[in-house]
């Protein structure tokens, strides 16, 4: 059986992935020319490289199409629902490192800590005749952490596919759930991230499809054994 | 073409409805996502199966009845008292069984005599079961809010932590973290390094000087001072956060709110149980006590007996428009659900009401009634 894998296809997290499978042995080419989407690990027939976007990664691990992806813990917690039932995070590799966190404008005073945001979120309506919302595109991990975690359900989720952290100053949102890597963008637009609001510490991990028959595949084995042994 | 999943038994359901005086209502299939969203909060979404209409608009799938019916009552304003029931199918993701299934229920919107409204909403929840399912034994939980809030109130907490408590209340796991977290000797505040330096200005013990700090910074920092929250609602929650940091739940009041909280037994005693707590804690239940037994009287009047019933102080539902009753009803050694009401007096001014209008009513699962019946077949 030959295995995939699913990296990213530009940028950073590119040069990395490739970088973390050099060392654990396993050198990617592009097959025809450096901007293909396809690829190859040099003397391993039984291995595919497929270059993917890094949000299509997680979808493809979830359908199987590919056998592992090198992709954000984020992006896999976020894209697919029991996420751990389904995948297996099977190294964390030391790049792409970004925390989702709950960030709410620093001029809150009164706001440190998600019991405080919850003590908000219960009297926004009355006070204000509509919910406490929130700027996120993390769906998912927005409403597992504030319910789940912390009991607090009254809040509507306003989608923000880009410059979320804009959105407290323009007046589209109260707060946000966002990544950020250095806290410099949410300091730039005057916001602070809740002493107990990170929701996630994120980075590009190695992550393998649980299919049944990778169970006994040496190659299976062997691609963790050695991406654990690089690191 | 027969409708998928109807019971059979419906049209005899739909008469007993209609024998208790209500006004049979039907509601569009296809409803306006935002009120449901509203009312229960985000995690919703996932439970609903939405859309969208051309225009961007969000759509879903009626999930339930309660909302529906109510702002049906809004928008043709046709006076209250009324009494609606509705028999329909609803949709909802759910692990188990179909995502689309039957409800049937009444309403009970405006009327003033609240614990005649109360015992009347048991009571026929009740009577519609045991038409359907004739011989068989049902269990009738019921717990009200009202009386956690006045034990809350009474023990003198900090009207932040009552705020809490009550808002928690229903949620078992979440209502104990916080009892927990409350009594932690470990400071409960946390404060910014702006807090502490306003404070050595002495900025903090200012209102006027803290609302003027807050708007300044915020026309500095690019922030609107009405479109979210106001200088003057952070001033004010910040002063109560300090008071709060400084106070601690002390043992003697945890002990009593457990002590409350484990309170489980027949509703025919709970009144009396209720006054002896209050006695021997010293706390003064006053109206809520006096409610109760008016509920637990006026249930007798309908001629439920309350010793068939019980009371469950924990007992009820982590959604802010509920307010005081809430029940269900259960085959006798089972837990399936087959009926769940309660009280939700806030509901409607939550609609766009313009005037409040006290509301009791329940809902029954259909397919649930229906699995039953066919076990004792």
């Amino acid at each position: 059986m030959t295995i995939t894998i699913g990296l990213p296809s530009k940028g950073r997290m590119k040069e990395d992935s490739s970088a973390v499978l050099a060392r654990a042995g396993f050198t990617v080419t592009a097959v025809g020319n450096d901007r293909s989407y396809r690829g190859r690990v040099e003397g391993r027939d039984d291995i595919e490289i497929a270059f993917l976007s890094a949000s299509e990664i997680s979808r493809e691990i979830a359908n199987g199409t590919v056998d592992f992806g090198v992709t954000g813990e984020d992006l896999v917690r976020e894209g697919l629902a029991e996420a751990d039932a389904r995948v297996e995070f099977c190294a964390r590799l030391g790049f792409g490192h970004a925390d989702v966190v709950v960030a709410v404008p620093e001029i809150w005073l009164d706001v440190d800590t998600m019991a405080d945001l919850g003590d908000v979120a219960a009297d926004f309506r009355a006070r204000h005749g509509r919910r406490l919302t929130i700027a996120t595109k993390y769906w998912r991990l927005t409403q597992q952490f504030f319910s789940g975690n912390h009991g607090i359900q009254l809040y509507r989720i306003v989608e923000s596919l880009g410059a979320t952290e804009g959105a407290p100053a323009s007046g589209s949102a109260d707060i946000i759930v966002d990544i950020t890597s250095t806290g410099s963008t949410l300091v730039a637009n005057h916001l602070k991230i809740l002493s107990d609001g990170v929701i996630l510490k994120s980075e590009a991990c190695l992550v393998r499809a649980r299919k049944a028959e990778h169970a006994g595949d040496p190659v299976v084995a062997e691609i963790i054994e050695a991406v654990r042994g690089a690191l | 073409m027969p409708l998928v999943n109807l019971p059979a038994f419906a049209p005899d359901l739909i008469a007993d409805l209609e024998r208790l005086g209500t006004e049979r209502v039907d509601t569009p299939v296809i409803q306006p996502a935002e009120p449901f969203l509203d009312m229960a909060g985000e995690d919703l979404r996932r439970r609903i199966f939405m859309t969208e209409s051309e225009t961007g608009k969000s759509l879903c799938l009626r999930p339930e009845f309660t909302i529906p019916v109510c702002l049906r009552h809004i928008e043709t304003a046709t006076g209250t008292p009324k009494r609606y029931a509705y028999l329909g199918e609803v949709f909802r993701q759910r692990r188990e069984g179909s995502n689309e299934f039957y409800q049937a229920g009444i309403e009970d919107l405006g009327e003033p005599d609240v614990a005649r409204a109360d015992a009347r909403a048991v009571r026929d929840a009740l009577a519609v079961l045991k038409n359907r399912l004739p011989g068989r034994k049902l269990s009738v939980v019921l717990g009200d809010q009202s009386v956690f809030e006045a034990v809350v109130a009474a023990c003198g907490l900090p009207a932040g932590w009552q705020k809490r408590l009550v808002h928690a209340f229903g949620n078992q796991a979440q209502l104990q973290k916080l009892m927990a977290d409350l009594s932690n000797p470990a400071p409960s505040g946390t404060f910014g390094p702006e807090v502490e330096r306003l404070a050595i200005f002495g900025t903090l013990d200012d209102e006027a000087r803290l609302i003027a700090h807050i708007d300044e910074t915020m026309e500095a920092t690019g922030y609107s001072t009405n479109a979210s929250r106001s200088p003057a609602d952070i001033a004010r929650r910040l002063r109560e956060k300090m008071e709060l940091a400084s106070t601690r739940l002390d043992s003697r009041t945890l002990a009593l709110l457990k002590e409350f909280l484990a309170l489980e037994l027949s509703l025919a005693e709970a009144p009396k149980a209720l006054a002896a707590f209050a006695d021997k804690a010293g706390l003064s239940l006053g109206a809520a006590l006096a409610r109760f037994e008016s509920r637990v009287a006026a249930l007798s009047e309908t001629g439920v007996d309350p010793a068939e019933i019980t009371y469950r102080a924990a007992f009820g539902r982590p959604l802010d428009y509920y307010t005081g009753l809430v029940f269900e009803i259960a085959p006798e050694g089972d837990a399936l659900v087959l009926a769940g009401g309660g009280r939700f007096d806030r509901l409607l001014t939550l609609l766009g009401a313009r005037e409040r209008i006290p509301a009791v009513g329940f809902s029954l699962w259909l397919d649930r009634i229906a699995s039953v019946k066919g076990q004792a077949a």
